[in-house]
Protein backbone atom coordinates (compact mmCIF):
# COMPACT_ATOMS: atom_id res chain seq x y z
CA UNK A 1 0.00 0.00 0.00
CA UNK A 2 1.22 3.49 -0.86
CA UNK A 3 0.24 6.63 1.04
CA UNK A 4 0.32 10.23 -0.17
CA UNK A 5 0.11 13.13 2.27
CA UNK A 6 -1.43 16.48 1.34
CA UNK A 7 -1.16 18.96 4.18
CA UNK A 8 -3.91 21.38 3.22
CA UNK A 9 -3.41 23.48 6.37
CA UNK A 10 -1.46 23.17 9.64
CA UNK A 11 -4.53 21.57 11.23
CA UNK A 12 -5.79 19.45 8.35
CA UNK A 13 -4.00 16.59 6.58
CA UNK A 14 -5.29 14.49 3.70
CA UNK A 15 -3.86 10.98 3.55
CA UNK A 16 -4.59 9.12 0.32
CA UNK A 17 -4.32 5.32 0.43
CA UNK A 18 -3.51 3.32 -2.69
CA UNK A 19 -3.44 -0.49 -2.82
CA UNK A 20 -4.48 -3.01 -0.19
CA UNK A 21 -4.68 -2.48 3.58
CA UNK A 22 -4.28 -5.67 5.59
CA UNK A 23 -2.59 -7.15 8.65
CA UNK A 24 0.84 -6.78 7.03
CA UNK A 25 0.72 -3.00 6.78
CA UNK A 26 -2.00 -1.53 9.04
CA UNK A 27 0.50 -0.52 11.70
CA UNK A 28 2.30 1.64 9.13
CA UNK A 29 -0.93 3.57 8.64
CA UNK A 30 -1.27 4.12 12.40
CA UNK A 31 2.35 5.32 12.55
CA UNK A 32 1.85 7.74 9.65
CA UNK A 33 -1.31 9.16 11.21
CA UNK A 34 0.37 9.45 14.62
CA UNK A 35 3.21 11.42 13.06
CA UNK A 36 0.75 13.83 11.47
CA UNK A 37 -0.97 14.31 14.83
CA UNK A 38 2.37 14.90 16.54
CA UNK A 39 3.13 17.48 13.85
CA UNK A 40 0.03 19.49 14.70
CA UNK A 41 -2.69 18.05 12.47
CA UNK A 42 -6.02 17.83 14.28
CA UNK A 43 -8.20 16.63 11.40
CA UNK A 44 -7.29 13.65 9.26
CA UNK A 45 -8.99 13.10 5.92
CA UNK A 46 -8.46 9.53 4.69
CA UNK A 47 -9.02 9.38 0.94
CA UNK A 48 -9.98 5.76 0.19
CA UNK A 49 -10.72 6.29 -3.53
CA UNK A 50 -7.82 4.10 -4.65
CA UNK A 51 -7.86 1.60 -1.81
CA UNK A 52 -8.80 -1.70 -3.44
CA UNK A 53 -9.07 -3.90 -0.33
CA UNK A 54 -9.34 -3.51 3.43
CA UNK A 55 -9.39 -6.28 6.01
CA UNK A 56 -10.49 -5.96 9.62
CA UNK A 57 -6.90 -4.95 10.40
CA UNK A 58 -7.64 -1.79 8.44
CA UNK A 59 -10.64 -1.22 10.69
CA UNK A 60 -8.28 -1.51 13.66
CA UNK A 61 -6.11 1.19 12.07
CA UNK A 62 -9.09 3.52 11.54
CA UNK A 63 -10.28 2.89 15.09
CA UNK A 64 -6.80 3.68 16.44
CA UNK A 65 -6.49 6.86 14.37
CA UNK A 66 -9.90 8.06 15.54
CA UNK A 67 -8.70 7.75 19.14
CA UNK A 68 -5.32 9.34 18.40
CA UNK A 69 -6.96 12.36 16.79
CA UNK A 70 -9.10 12.74 19.90
CA UNK A 71 -5.88 12.94 21.85
CA UNK A 72 -6.25 9.44 23.28
CA UNK A 73 -3.87 6.54 23.04
CA UNK A 74 -5.49 3.63 21.23
CA UNK A 75 -5.58 0.23 22.89
CA UNK A 76 -3.08 -2.31 21.66
CA UNK A 77 -5.08 -4.72 19.47
CA UNK A 78 -3.19 -7.60 21.06
CA UNK A 79 -3.69 -6.39 24.64
CA UNK A 80 -7.21 -7.71 24.94
CA UNK A 81 -10.22 -6.50 26.85
CA UNK A 82 -8.39 -5.01 29.84
CA UNK A 83 -6.85 -2.24 27.75
CA UNK A 84 -10.15 -1.57 26.05
CA UNK A 85 -11.96 -1.21 29.35
CA UNK A 86 -9.22 1.10 30.61
CA UNK A 87 -9.81 3.41 27.67
CA UNK A 88 -13.58 3.33 28.02
CA UNK A 89 -13.36 4.26 31.70
CA UNK A 90 -11.63 7.54 30.81
CA UNK A 91 -13.99 8.77 28.14
CA UNK A 92 -17.61 9.61 27.58
CA UNK A 93 -19.25 7.00 25.41
CA UNK A 94 -21.01 7.84 22.19
CA UNK A 95 -19.13 11.04 21.36
CA UNK A 96 -18.88 11.90 17.67
CA UNK A 97 -15.55 11.09 16.04
CA UNK A 98 -15.34 13.66 13.25
CA UNK A 99 -11.62 14.36 13.64
CA UNK A 100 -11.09 11.47 11.23
CA UNK A 101 -13.16 11.58 8.04
CA UNK A 102 -13.35 9.04 5.24
CA UNK A 103 -13.61 9.84 1.54
CA UNK A 104 -15.12 7.78 -1.26
CA UNK A 105 -14.69 4.14 -0.17
CA UNK A 106 -15.36 1.51 -2.81
CA UNK A 107 -18.59 -0.48 -2.34
CA UNK A 108 -16.53 -3.43 -1.05
CA UNK A 109 -14.80 -1.33 1.59
CA UNK A 110 -18.00 0.48 2.45
CA UNK A 111 -19.45 -2.96 3.15
CA UNK A 112 -16.62 -3.71 5.59
CA UNK A 113 -17.19 -0.36 7.30
CA UNK A 114 -20.90 -1.14 7.61
CA UNK A 115 -20.46 -4.70 8.87
CA UNK A 116 -18.02 -3.64 11.57
CA UNK A 117 -20.13 -0.67 12.66
CA UNK A 118 -17.50 1.92 11.77
CA UNK A 119 -19.79 3.45 9.17
CA UNK A 120 -21.90 4.74 12.07
CA UNK A 121 -18.89 6.17 13.92
CA UNK A 122 -16.70 7.84 11.29
CA UNK A 123 -18.30 10.25 8.79
CA UNK A 124 -17.99 9.33 5.11
CA UNK A 125 -17.89 11.98 2.37
CA UNK A 126 -18.12 11.65 -1.42
CA UNK A 127 -15.02 13.79 -2.11
CA UNK A 128 -12.10 15.52 -0.43
CA UNK A 129 -13.55 19.03 -0.53
CA UNK A 130 -16.71 17.94 1.20
CA UNK A 131 -14.66 16.16 3.86
CA UNK A 132 -12.40 19.18 4.41
CA UNK A 133 -15.43 21.43 4.73
CA UNK A 134 -16.88 18.95 7.22
CA UNK B 1 -16.96 -32.29 -5.84
CA UNK B 2 -14.41 -30.95 -8.33
CA UNK B 3 -10.72 -31.59 -7.63
CA UNK B 4 -9.46 -28.99 -5.15
CA UNK B 5 -6.85 -26.34 -5.90
CA UNK B 6 -4.30 -25.94 -3.15
CA UNK B 7 -1.91 -23.22 -1.95
CA UNK B 8 0.71 -24.05 0.67
CA UNK B 9 2.52 -21.24 2.48
CA UNK B 10 4.47 -20.60 5.63
CA UNK B 11 2.60 -18.48 8.16
CA UNK B 12 3.71 -14.95 7.35
CA UNK B 13 1.58 -11.82 7.05
CA UNK B 14 3.61 -10.93 3.98
CA UNK B 15 1.94 -13.85 2.17
CA UNK B 16 -1.60 -12.51 2.64
CA UNK B 17 -1.55 -10.86 -0.76
CA UNK B 18 -0.70 -14.25 -2.30
CA UNK B 19 -3.59 -15.83 -0.42
CA UNK B 20 -6.02 -13.22 -1.77
CA UNK B 21 -4.63 -13.56 -5.29
CA UNK B 22 -5.09 -17.35 -5.14
CA UNK B 23 -8.74 -17.04 -4.15
CA UNK B 24 -9.39 -14.35 -6.79
CA UNK B 25 -7.85 -16.56 -9.47
CA UNK B 26 -9.37 -19.91 -8.51
CA UNK B 27 -12.88 -19.14 -7.20
CA UNK B 28 -14.33 -17.77 -10.47
CA UNK B 29 -13.30 -20.98 -12.23
CA UNK B 30 -15.29 -22.91 -9.62
CA UNK B 31 -18.40 -20.94 -10.52
CA UNK B 32 -18.41 -18.28 -7.82
CA UNK B 33 -20.05 -15.04 -8.90
CA UNK B 34 -18.31 -11.70 -8.40
CA UNK B 35 -19.76 -11.01 -4.98
CA UNK B 36 -19.12 -14.55 -3.77
CA UNK B 37 -15.48 -14.21 -4.84
CA UNK B 38 -15.20 -10.92 -3.00
CA UNK B 39 -16.65 -12.38 0.19
CA UNK B 40 -14.46 -15.48 0.00
CA UNK B 41 -11.33 -13.38 -0.53
CA UNK B 42 -12.10 -11.41 2.61
CA UNK B 43 -13.13 -14.41 4.70
CA UNK B 44 -10.01 -16.41 3.81
CA UNK B 45 -7.77 -13.39 4.37
CA UNK B 46 -9.33 -12.83 7.80
CA UNK B 47 -8.90 -16.44 8.84
CA UNK B 48 -5.33 -16.85 7.58
CA UNK B 49 -4.47 -13.63 9.43
CA UNK B 50 -5.97 -15.16 12.56
CA UNK B 51 -3.90 -18.32 12.15
CA UNK B 52 -0.67 -16.37 11.65
CA UNK B 53 -1.22 -13.91 14.51
CA UNK B 54 -3.13 -15.96 17.09
CA UNK B 55 -2.69 -19.60 16.05
CA UNK B 56 1.05 -19.58 15.53
CA UNK B 57 1.53 -16.36 17.56
CA UNK B 58 3.92 -15.06 14.92
CA UNK B 59 6.26 -18.04 15.29
CA UNK B 60 5.51 -19.45 11.84
CA UNK B 61 4.27 -22.82 10.66
CA UNK B 62 2.58 -24.42 7.68
CA UNK B 63 -0.74 -23.26 6.28
CA UNK B 64 -2.60 -25.07 3.53
CA UNK B 65 -5.50 -23.44 1.69
CA UNK B 66 -7.73 -25.62 -0.44
CA UNK B 67 -10.56 -24.39 -2.65
CA UNK B 68 -13.12 -26.74 -4.14
CA UNK B 69 -16.69 -26.76 -5.39
CA UNK B 70 -19.28 -28.99 -3.75
CA UNK B 71 -22.72 -28.82 -5.32
CA UNK B 72 -23.70 -25.16 -5.47
CA UNK B 73 -21.14 -24.15 -2.88
CA UNK B 74 -17.48 -23.19 -2.74
CA UNK B 75 -15.58 -24.70 0.17
CA UNK B 76 -12.40 -22.96 1.34
CA UNK B 77 -10.49 -25.17 3.78
CA UNK B 78 -7.60 -23.79 5.79
CA UNK B 79 -5.39 -26.32 7.56
CA UNK B 80 -2.72 -25.47 10.10
CA UNK B 81 -0.61 -27.15 12.77
CA UNK B 82 -1.28 -24.60 15.51
CA UNK B 83 -2.90 -25.51 18.85
CA UNK B 84 -6.54 -26.48 18.40
CA UNK B 85 -8.94 -23.54 18.43
CA UNK B 86 -12.61 -23.59 17.49
CA UNK B 87 -13.65 -20.10 16.33
CA UNK B 88 -17.21 -20.91 17.39
CA UNK B 89 -15.97 -20.37 20.95
CA UNK B 90 -14.87 -16.78 20.22
CA UNK B 91 -17.04 -14.13 21.87
CA UNK B 92 -19.48 -12.28 19.63
CA UNK B 93 -18.41 -8.84 18.40
CA UNK B 94 -20.95 -6.03 18.82
CA UNK B 95 -20.67 -3.60 15.86
CA UNK B 96 -22.97 -1.14 17.62
CA UNK B 97 -20.52 -0.33 20.40
CA UNK B 98 -19.32 3.30 20.48
CA UNK B 99 -15.72 4.05 19.61
CA UNK B 100 -14.46 4.11 23.19
CA UNK B 101 -15.91 0.75 24.10
CA UNK B 102 -15.03 -1.17 20.95
CA UNK B 103 -12.34 -3.80 21.04
CA UNK B 104 -9.43 -2.84 18.84
CA UNK B 105 -9.48 -6.25 17.20
CA UNK B 106 -11.76 -9.31 17.37
CA UNK B 107 -13.55 -8.40 14.14
CA UNK B 108 -12.14 -11.04 11.81
CA UNK B 109 -14.30 -13.92 13.02
CA UNK B 110 -17.31 -11.58 13.14
CA UNK B 111 -16.76 -10.75 9.47
CA UNK B 112 -16.27 -14.39 8.46
CA UNK B 113 -19.59 -15.30 10.08
CA UNK B 114 -21.31 -12.59 8.02
CA UNK B 115 -19.46 -13.33 4.78
CA UNK B 116 -19.94 -17.10 4.68
CA UNK B 117 -22.95 -19.38 4.83
CA UNK B 118 -21.14 -21.77 7.18
CA UNK B 119 -17.88 -21.69 9.14
CA UNK B 120 -16.91 -25.11 10.44
CA UNK B 121 -13.99 -26.31 12.55
CA UNK B 122 -12.59 -29.74 13.15
CA UNK B 123 -9.42 -31.16 14.59
CA UNK B 124 -7.84 -33.58 12.06
CA UNK B 125 -6.55 -36.95 13.26
CA UNK B 126 -2.97 -35.67 13.19
CA UNK B 127 -3.78 -32.55 15.22
CA UNK B 128 -3.88 -28.88 14.28
CA UNK B 129 -7.00 -27.34 12.80
CA UNK B 130 -9.12 -27.51 9.70
CA UNK B 131 -11.54 -24.64 9.22
CA UNK B 132 -13.97 -24.69 6.32
CA UNK B 133 -15.59 -21.52 5.02
CA UNK B 134 -18.55 -22.45 2.86
CA UNK B 135 -20.16 -20.00 0.46
CA UNK B 136 -22.90 -20.35 -2.12
CA UNK B 137 -21.61 -19.76 -5.64
CA UNK B 138 -24.33 -17.17 -6.20
CA UNK B 139 -24.86 -14.39 -3.70
CA UNK B 140 -28.12 -12.47 -3.34
CA UNK B 141 -27.44 -8.92 -4.58
CA UNK B 142 -29.86 -7.08 -2.30
CA UNK B 143 -28.21 -7.55 1.07
CA UNK B 144 -26.28 -4.90 3.01
CA UNK B 145 -23.19 -3.80 1.12
CA UNK B 146 -24.17 -5.74 -1.99
CA UNK B 147 -22.62 -5.62 -5.41
CA UNK B 148 -21.81 -2.27 -6.92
Amino acid sequence: MNTTIDRVSPEVAVLALDGELDASNYRELITTGSSLYADGARSLILDLSNLAYMSSSGIVALHSLALIFRGQLPPDPEAGWAAIHAVSADTAAGEAADQVRLVNPTPAIDSVLERTGLRRILPVYPDRNAAIAG
Amino acid sequence: MTPPSTLRIQADLGRLRDVRRFVREVAPGLGADELAVRDLVQAVDEWVTNVVVHGYRGAGGPIELELARSGDEIVARVRDAAPAFDPATAPAFDPDLPLERRPAGKMGIHLIRLLCDRFEHRVPAGGGNENAMVKSTRTAPNRTGGAA
